[in-house]
């Protein structure tokens, strides 16, 4: 079964890691964390298709990586391995290793709702749950431990402080998480998945479908996220990944590209394919 | 992304709810078994039905055999049952709520999609819809009190005087009865199945695309000649499920019939007439059977509007697929 | 040509006001019928329908047991038709895209949605009231339920469809298992438009008169003991309405004039709620 190294307190309840050494972006090479998920010879099939060819990546701890690249190259799909959310569609099956913390987290002896509970994931379109602010947060919470109310406000803080939410909607916890804006619920969404304390995070275009100040506050945000967690994330905006990633991987048509970090992505690339996306010649 | 709207697209394609390996496996095994257990009741269900109808009706086919459905005799005392004149006057009952209550539906089709004000569409539908609901026997009794006086008054007295006469097709509107008949049944049969032939109708025609319509009126068509000549041949096959709808529901119908039909056992050729409807029958008789081969006869009667209703409403459902299709 | 062109125009125009006449036409019918309910029944509705029984011929009285008796078969009615009718619903929604099963139940469903009542009565009566030999509140109750599952599968399965996945797949990534996911996310998400579908199905099978006939029928003093008949306004109202009593028949119409406004009340209030999302039934 799943090796849980996640720390726990007296009681067995999963606590918050300590940070690890913090970088600043572009630095993080000569600072190397440990690998946090090592993607060996991942193979994705829709079906018949193949849509993610021997993919070979090693996302590091407590750094964010981003994943770009054009339409339909298999970025998402990629992170959706990550947490095997693929698995509520009959046709997808992926192959190969995804070795988190030295397990292998596509074989059939994972418990995938403790998988989940460990590596979190943020969509696209903010998904708030139709319920009050406060018992969104708590819904993850509620899944795995029996809290009493003292303590699960106190979770629930923390999760809205760490997103920074909490100043907004302290005083109207019982509110709809449908009556907040589009760059608050995405918020939402992150302190939902962020308490659980999982150790990663993926996030896949976390901002595309939000305003410009939303999108900046949501990369503030991932920037601060960095110390605690690993966090990956799905992006079409290269600026953005200029911006927040410490590694970044370009993937094209199913194929990891090249795989760096970001500060040599974007300005020494290797390959020419490399540079042709990043200065925009294609896309 | 098309990778996404596949996946979307294959979402519930789960059949057989085999859960991830996970915790709360316990919990979705049960939660499957349970929800799996009532689908499975609605065929129990219709099972069921077909079931206690064939063992009920078993004696009064032992007994009559096939000629159940071609005597007209209805007699308690001899013992004697035959479906021909409830079977008739549900078909026709039947056939005149269609004949009436298509044009009908057209036209409030037409005006709802076509002629009415965008402010006024919400109120008439909602008129309309409220038709539906209106239960049964409210229209039996305003049918009894209020429409066959005047029918007696105004519409039989005309139809008589233009169009009766003692043979020919005239015979249909020959012999006037002041009790109610098929005549009057029908048509509050009509009334009710308008709301159902619409509704569906009202669906169709909005699956036209716009372009079709907007070409025809391009070139100058008429309303008329748009609706008549390239909605309803677009549309022909729901609009036909539709019809079949209206028309199980009709069938069926028993309070309202029942209060305007006069309630005898009888086969005339006037519609002005008064007759009887299987379900009729079955409601006015099941409680007085005396005799097991009595009340045997009645539920033969009810298997019979069961298998007739039951091939009318799967011609529906069949000929409406399309439309299921364009809607989701 | 241009008397083609004048044929036509006169088609359309007899067809254009062909259409508005039937349509007002139809309006006026249910004009009709809502002014007559209100016209005999108005001045049956006093006080007394609502407390006193149903009258011996001749006197006057009230329609209390039927109307306690109406509830109570509606209530029973529903409250076994509206958990089937909910989680076969979700079946068909959750778990039923390419299932044969599921597609089977769905045909079916519908047939059933269509099937005249009279027929679920003597399915029932042969269930239930003959092997008892008598007839019972349950057994109406029961027929009452078989007519209301299927408006609640249909209505269930339509909003439960609304949901979208995106909420689906949010709860699944927090780690939820399934079963938590429609019941604690998808059940929430589509509450407003499954307990509407149960409203209809209420509204529906509080006008049944058919089923009734032979399983609950009806009767003539209080009885609240759901193994006996029971009175219930269907049936009252359909025996005084074709009596020759005069008080029989005020109180037929007083209470086909209160079923008819609680019935329209309620698809009028569904109707407010839902907006565009209502389905017909």
């Amino acid at each position: 079964m799943f090796n849980q190294e996640s720390p726990r307190d007296p009681r067995g309840n999963l606590t918050p890691r300590s940070p690890a050494p913090l970088p600043h972006a572009g630095a993080a090479a000569n600072e190397a964390t440990e690998v946090k998920i090592d993607i060996r010879n991942l193979n994705f099939y829709y079906g018949q298709t193949l849509a993610l060819k021997s993919v070979n990546m090693k996302i590091h701890d407590a750094r964010v990586t981003a994943l770009i690249g054009p339409s339909g190259c298999g970025k998402s799909t990629l992170l959706r391995t990550l947490n095997r959310i693929y698995q509520l569609y009959p046709n997808m099956r992926a192959e190969g290793e995804v070795i988190l913390d030295g397990e292998n987290i596509l074989s059939s002896k994972i418990d995938l709702n403790r998988l989940r509970s460990r590596v979190g994931m943020v969509f696209q379109k903010p998904t708030p749950f139709p319920m009050s602010i406060y018992d969104n947060i708590a819904f993850g919470i509620r899944l795995y431990e029996r809290l009493p109310t003292v303590d699960m406000d106190e979770r629930v803080e923390r999760a809205l402080t760490k997103s920074a939410l909490w100043g907004e909607v302290k005083d109207k916890l019982r509110a709809s998480g449908l009556s907040l804006s589009g760059g608050q619920q995405q918020r939402l969404c992150i302190a939902r998945a962020i308490a659980l304390n999982p150790e990663v995070l993926l996030l896949d275009e976390p901002a595309s479908a939000l305003d410009p100040i939303s999108t900046q506050k949501i990369e503030e945000l991932i920037k601060e996220l960095r110390e605690e967690y690993t966090v990956v994330i799905v992006t079409h905006n290269l600026q953005q990944a200029a911006r927040v990633s410490d590694y970044t991987a370009l993937m094209y048509l199913g194929e990891l590209v090249e795989f760096a970090d970001t500060e040599t992505i974007f300005t020494r690339p290797t390959k020419k394919q490399t540079e042709d996306y990043v200065t925009g010649r294609f896309g | 992304m098309a990778v996404a709207e596949a996946a979307s697209n294959d979402m519930k394609a789960r059949n057989n709810g085999e859960t991830e390996r996970g915790t709360g496996r316990v919990g979705d095994k049960v939660f499957f078994g349970l929800t799996f257990f009532f689908a499975i009741f609605v065929l129990v269900i219709l099972g069921g039905i077909i079931f206690s109808l064939v063992q009920g009706s078993a004696p009064a086919f032992g007994k009559f055999g096939l000629g159940f459905f071609t005597t007209s005799t209805w007699n308690p005392v001899t013992q004697k049952f035959g479906a021909l004149a409830p079977m008739y006057g549900t078909i026709v009952t039947s056939i005149i709520a269609l004949l009436v209550g298509i044009p009908v539906s057209l036209g409030i089709v037409i005006v709802l999609t076509e002629l009415a004000p965008e402010w006024l569409r919400r109120p008439i539908s909602t008129a309309v819809e409220l038709l539906a609901a209106i239960p049964s026997i409210i229209y039996g009794m305003w049918g009894l009190f209020v429409f066959v006086p005047f029918y007696n008054n105004h519409i039989q007295p005309v139809l008589y005087d233009l169009l009766g006469s003692d043979s020919g097709p005239g015979v249909l509107f020959g012999e006037k009865s002041n009790g109610g008949g098929i005549l009057p049944a029908g048509l509050i049969l009509a009334l009710m199945i308008l709301p159902f032939i619409s509704a569906v109708m009202r669906d169709v025609f909005e699956t036209v695309p716009p372009f079709l319509r907007e070409s025809a009126f391009g070139l100058g068509a008429t309303t008329w000649e748009v609706v008549w000549k390239i909605v309803l041949p677009y549309t022909r096959t729901s609009v036909v499920g539709a019809v079949m709808l209206g028309l199980g529901r009709a069938l069926g119908e028993t309070m309202a019939v029942t209060f305007v039909i006069g309630n005898s056992n009888r086969i005339s050729a006037s519609l002005f007439a008064s007759g009887t409807t299987i379900s009729a029958s079955i409601a006015n008789q099941l409680n007085e059977a005396d005799s097991d081969i009595y009340s045997s006869s009645l539920i033969a009667l009810g298997l019979t509007l069961f298998v007739i209703t039951f091939v009318v409403l799967v011609i529906a459902k069949l000929m409406l697929r399309q439309l299921a299709s364009k809607v989701r | 040509m241009l008397s083609i062109y004048r044929r036509r125009r006169i088609v359309n125009q007899i067809n254009m006001t062909a259409s508005v006449l039937v349509t007002a036409l139809g309006i006026f019918l249910l004009a009709s019928i809502l002014i007559t309910l209100v016209h005999y029944g108005i001045s049956g509705m006093n006080l007394a329908l609502f407390t006193q029984m149903t009258p011996a011929p001749g006197e006057s009285g009230g329609l209390l047991n039927a109307i306690v008796g109406s509830t109570i078969l509606t209530v029973f009615g529903i409250a076994i038709g509206a958990p089937v009718g909910v989680l076969a619903g979700t079946f068909l929604a959750e778990y039923g895209k390419n299932s044969r099963i599921a597609d089977a139940t769905r045909f079916i469903n519908d047939i059933l949605l269509s099937a005249p009542s009279i027929l679920i009565g003597l399915f029932i009566y042969e269930v239930a009231v003959v092997p008892t030999r008598h007839f019972s509140a349950w057994a109406g109750a029961l027929a009452l339920a078989v007519i209301a599952i299927p408006v609640v599968v249909r209505t269930s399965e339509d909003m439960l469809q609304l949901v979208p996945n995106d909420l689906r797949e949010a709860a699944t990534a927090l780690g939820a298992p399934r079963w938590k996911v429609i019941v604690l996310v998808s059940y929430r998400a589509a509450r407003a438009g499954i307990l509407t579908g149960i409203l209809l199905a209420v509204a529906r099978i509080s006008g049944e008169t058919a089923p009734l006939i032979f399983t609950v029928l009806s009767n003539q003093f209080w009885s609240i003991n759901i193994n006996r008949q029971m009175a219930n306004l269907p049936i009252v109202i359909y025996n005084y309405a074709n009596s020759p009593y005069v008080d029989w028949r005020q109180l037929a119409w007083a209470g086909a004039l209160l079923i008819t406004a609680i019935i329209l009340a309620i698809n009028i209030i569904v109707r407010m709620t839902l907006g565009k999302q209502t389905k017909r039934t």
